[in-house]
């Protein structure tokens, strides 16, 4: 059972995830602030390395990603800084990023790697399932990470069953389709959405994100989720000057 | 297609069954047939993998029987084979997927099936019996055409090894797989694994029908795929369910033949270079796509999705380009069509590029800046996608070449395949053969390419060469030889080569011709390079510009620069004095008069 499994055994809602670019706004603040959001109170993180062509993000993303890119960050680079994860933060975290770098990396070696610095799971948003399960599920079991699945409003039942089948922590569901940084309003139809998959009963927990920026959408998704992350809105602090001073303020403004 | 296999009940044969990869394997829960799994251990089903569907199949059984048969061995689908009412499948909807079974013939009332319509998954159709279950046989496949409500169906009995082929021209639009049983056994409940294996072949092969072709998955040897965020699933996946069937329809064929012909000026000639074939001591002949509309082969592919697009319904077009060939194109069709048409192109492109932008704009399409990353072709196809991903109901994109998410390589490669399809016809005229020794093009993305490869593709005596851009020289540093600096990796939504860092980034490519200055090349290309069916080579951007300027000198054709780097090519190549070579003339070179100009010093 690996970190991921035993916070959602022990705490099925209110779960606050926050994703960052590693390498924004510069080398070495990984862990520092992995650490500054485990003392706010964030539930598990999303550390994301950049990639210079990132699709399904806006612009706020895209931005860290390439200050990132400039400053030096890459796998290699996120592997060292990460070394001394474990020995100062507790709690689950997962790697998020496009395929390509890890296909250069080689993906035996990345999930190695990853397992050995104790990562707890992986988002690769252009890993489709059948090459998932055809080409790289054994890597990811045999270190002991969790892959994440996203689910859209237009994905459909079976296709959410499945997921549900091949999914061992829990499942990314996206606010809306759309790309990340956008200040989503809560529609009928998004809760309609919201709904049909709570009616489903799946056995992993749901996570929302993308569109998360505040207090009130993070209680909203909560409604019906077992949790929220917000990306965007975080990664947009961090470009302000004293960032690690506004962590804790930012954290607790979200969740109450 | 989906395959499901029926009647397991021996451990060792459920393994080896499930080595397969079918999509369903079930499991008979009925005392009255020799298949019965009851003596089963559930450990038995704990190897099948998680995408394979457990199916428990049930005769009238309880609701509480069932369930406490889900529980045991962890079904993920039923299959009800009796007389279950609608209500008795709406208790397990939801829960697990339910696949109602009817026995058919030519009496069967499908009216009946319009109340279990929301409380089941799937139908299954079977041949009608006069015990519960199947019978070995098949029925009149005709009557499915009496089916038309939107619950797929599985179709089932008496399919084997002799009529399994003749499953795939069921064209019905909800034709959802077929159910696998008597007919590919040992003996009742053990299953032929090497027959089973063949139809397998059959079934998931059904659109190979060429050794350099797509196989099911979208994949050309190691390369393709679709390589997409779930955000742009439902829209990829739409296209790759309706590809074949839309323009394998003779409605289409006839619309997108007529708009060939009377629009865009199709049969392209042929014509025999008589200078180059004295320069070069062989028969040259240039296929003359640069006397198309719009001036270039992309209007081919732009008609062709167009008309896709309507016949799914799209009301508005997105699409990339470069140095704005395929923009063009494409808001040509737009106007054509009277529908909303938005080209992302990068900015420096826009700069480079001005009097394409303002043909975009004559022709009623919004011409958006792509302003991230290098703000140049591969920028803007990432822009497109972003639209894509926040429109997903009423946008088609328009891809301008064999790139991205299968089906795009495949369909664009087929809307390409007339310029080979008439060279063909065409060369026979000349040479009383339709192969030539040597086909040659230029390539970016690779579509003019794939066009002018595609019917010579398994005619192995034909050497293909295919001409990349050099750049101001391979090892510059400032060069778009995908095949000579790229290694694999993922871009644009499939697996293909690319340039890019040890990281996996990717690298920014130059030529002096935009419509080659992309980084990677489509997947079918990058299978023909690594088999070695095409030659892959590389011309500068001074080579390039010279030829461009021989072939006004003695052909009087002013060749697009991409073009020139075919041409090129001829310098480096030895023929013997019969060789028959032809040669894709991709684009005019109106759009780099500018650049001819500045370099020529006219």
């Amino acid at each position: 059972m690996n970190r991921l499994n035993k916070l959602f055994a022990s705490k099925t809602n209110n779960l606050l995830s926050i994703y960052f670019t590693a390498g924004y706004p510069a080398l070495n603040t990984t862990v520092d602030i992995a650490e500054a959001l485990e003392k706010s109170g964030a539930d598990f993180l999303e550390i994301g390395f950049p990639y210079s062509d990132p699709v399904a993000d806006g612009p706020t993303v895209q931005h860290s990603s390439e200050v990132a890119l400039e400053n030096g960050m890459s796998l290699k680079v996120l592997f060292e800084e990460l070394a001394e994860l474990r020995s100062r933060v507790n709690i689950p975290i997962l790697l998020m990023g496009y395929l390509n770098p890890i296909v250069q990396y080689g993906i035996e070696r990345f999930c190695k790697k990853a397992a050995e610095v104790g990562v707890d799971g992986i988002i690769v948003p252009d890993l489709p399932i059948y090459e998932y399960e055809t080409l790289y599920s054994s890597h990811f079991i045999d270190n002991g990470l969790s892959n994440i699945f996203l689910v859209t409003p237009q994905t459909s039942e079976e296709r959410i069953r499945k997921i549900d089948g091949l999914s061992n922590s829990f499942i990314y569901l996206l606010s809306s389709s759309t790309i990340t940084g956008y200040n989503l309003k809560l529609s009928d139809s998004v809760e309609e959405y919201y709904k049909r998959i709570v009616a489903m009963k799946l056995k992993n927990p749901t996570i929302i994100g993308f569109g998360i920026t505040d207090s009130s959408s993070f209680a909203k998704a909560c409604n019906y989720a077992n949790g929220a992350i917000i990306g965007s809105r975080f990664v947009k602090l961090l470009g302000e000057d004293g960032y690690m001073d506004k962590i804790d303020g930012f954290i607790k403004g979200i969740r109450p | 297609m989906k395959i499901k296999v029926c009647g397991l009940k021996h451990p060792e044969n459920i393994e080896a069954v499930a080595a397969l990869q079918p999509d369903y394997v079930g499991f008979i829960f009925y005392d009255k047939t020799p298949r019965y799994a009851a003596g089963l251990s559930a450990d038995a089903l704990q190897g099948v993998p998680a995408s394979i569907q457990k199916t428990g199949v049930f005769v009238n059984e309880s609701v509480e029987n069932i369930d406490k048969l889900i529980a045991e061995y962890g079904f993920n689908a039923i299959q009800l084979h009796g007389d279950e009412s609608p209500e008795f499948c709406a208790a397990f909807k939801g829960r697990v997927t339910v696949i109602k079974a009817f026995g058919l013939n030519e009496e069967f009332d499908f009216e009946q099936l319009k109340d279990y319509a929301n409380n089941v998954d799937f139908f299954l159709f079977d041949t009608k019996t006069k015990i519960y279950g199947g019978s070995g046989k098949t029925f009149d496949w005709a009557i499915l055409d009496q089916y038309k409500l939107d619950v797929p169906f599985f179709l089932s009995g008496g399919i084997g090894s002799e009529n399994i082929a003749e499953v795939k021209n069921i064209t019905h639009p909800q034709f959802y797989g077929v159910d696998l049983n008597s007919r590919f056994e040992i003996e009742p409940g053990l299953k032929n694994i090497e027959k089973l294996k063949d139809a397998f072949n059959i079934v998931k092969n059904k659109i190979q029908q060429m050794k350099y072709g797509v196989n099911e998955q979208g994949y050309y040897g190691d390369f393709g795929g679709a390589y997409i965020p779930e955000m742009l699933y439902p829209n990829v996946e739409e296209l790759r369910q309706q590809y074949l069937t839309i323009i394998n329809d003779d409605g289409f064929k006839a619309e997108f033949d007529d708009l060939l012909k009377n629009y865009v000026g199709r049969p392209s000639p042929l014509y025999y270079a008589k200078r180059y074939s004295e320069k070069y001591g062989a028969n040259i002949f240039f296929k003359r796509e640069d006397l198309n509309h719009t001036g270039s082969h992309k209007i081919n592919n732009a008609i062709g999705q167009i008309l896709l697009a309507k016949r799914l319904g799209k009301k508005r077009i997105i699409a990339e380009t470069g140095a704005g060939q395929h923009g063009v194109a494409t808001a040509t069709v737009c106007a054509l069509m009277g529908i909303e048409c938005v080209v992302y192109m990068g900015e420096i492109d826009m700069a480079r590029q001005a009097p394409n932008v303002s043909r975009m704009k004559m022709l009623g399409a919004k011409v958006v800046p792509a302003t991230s990353g290098s703000k140049t072709l591969k920028d803007a196809t990432n822009e497109a996608l972003r639209d894509w991903i926040g429109n997903p109901v009423d946008t088609h994109y328009i891809i301008g070449s064999v790139v991205g998410p299968y089906p795009y390589p495949d369909m664009v490669a087929r809307f390409q395949s007339i310029i080979s399809a008439e060279t063909k016809k065409q060369l026979v005229e000349y040479t009383g053969s339709e192969l030539p020794q040597y086909v040659l093009a230029c390539v970016g993305g690779g579509s003019n390419a794939m066009g002018m490869f595609y019917h010579f593709l398994d005619d192995e005596s034909v050497k293909l060469v295919a001409v990349e851009a050099a750049g101001k020289g391979v090892n510059s540093g400032e060069s778009a030889a995908t095949t000579a600096l790229g290694n694999e990796g993922v871009l644009h939504g499939s697996r293909t080569i690319l340039m890019q860092t040890e990281d996996g980034q990717v690298v920014e490519p130059y030529s002096i011709s935009a419509g080659l200055d992309y980084p990677g090349i489509g997947p079918q290309h990058a299978h023909l390079f690594k088999s070695h069916r095409g030659e892959y080579v590389s011309i500068t951007d001074d080579e390039a510009l010279q030829a461009g300027l021989l072939c006004c000198q003695l052909e009087g054709i002013i060749p697009a620069i991409e073009t020139a780097h075919a041409l090129a090519q001829l310098e480096k190549m030895k023929f013997e004095a019969n060789d028959n070579v032809v040669i894709c003339i991709s684009g005019r070179g109106d759009k780099d008069l500018d650049t001819y100009i500045k370099y020529f010093n006219y």
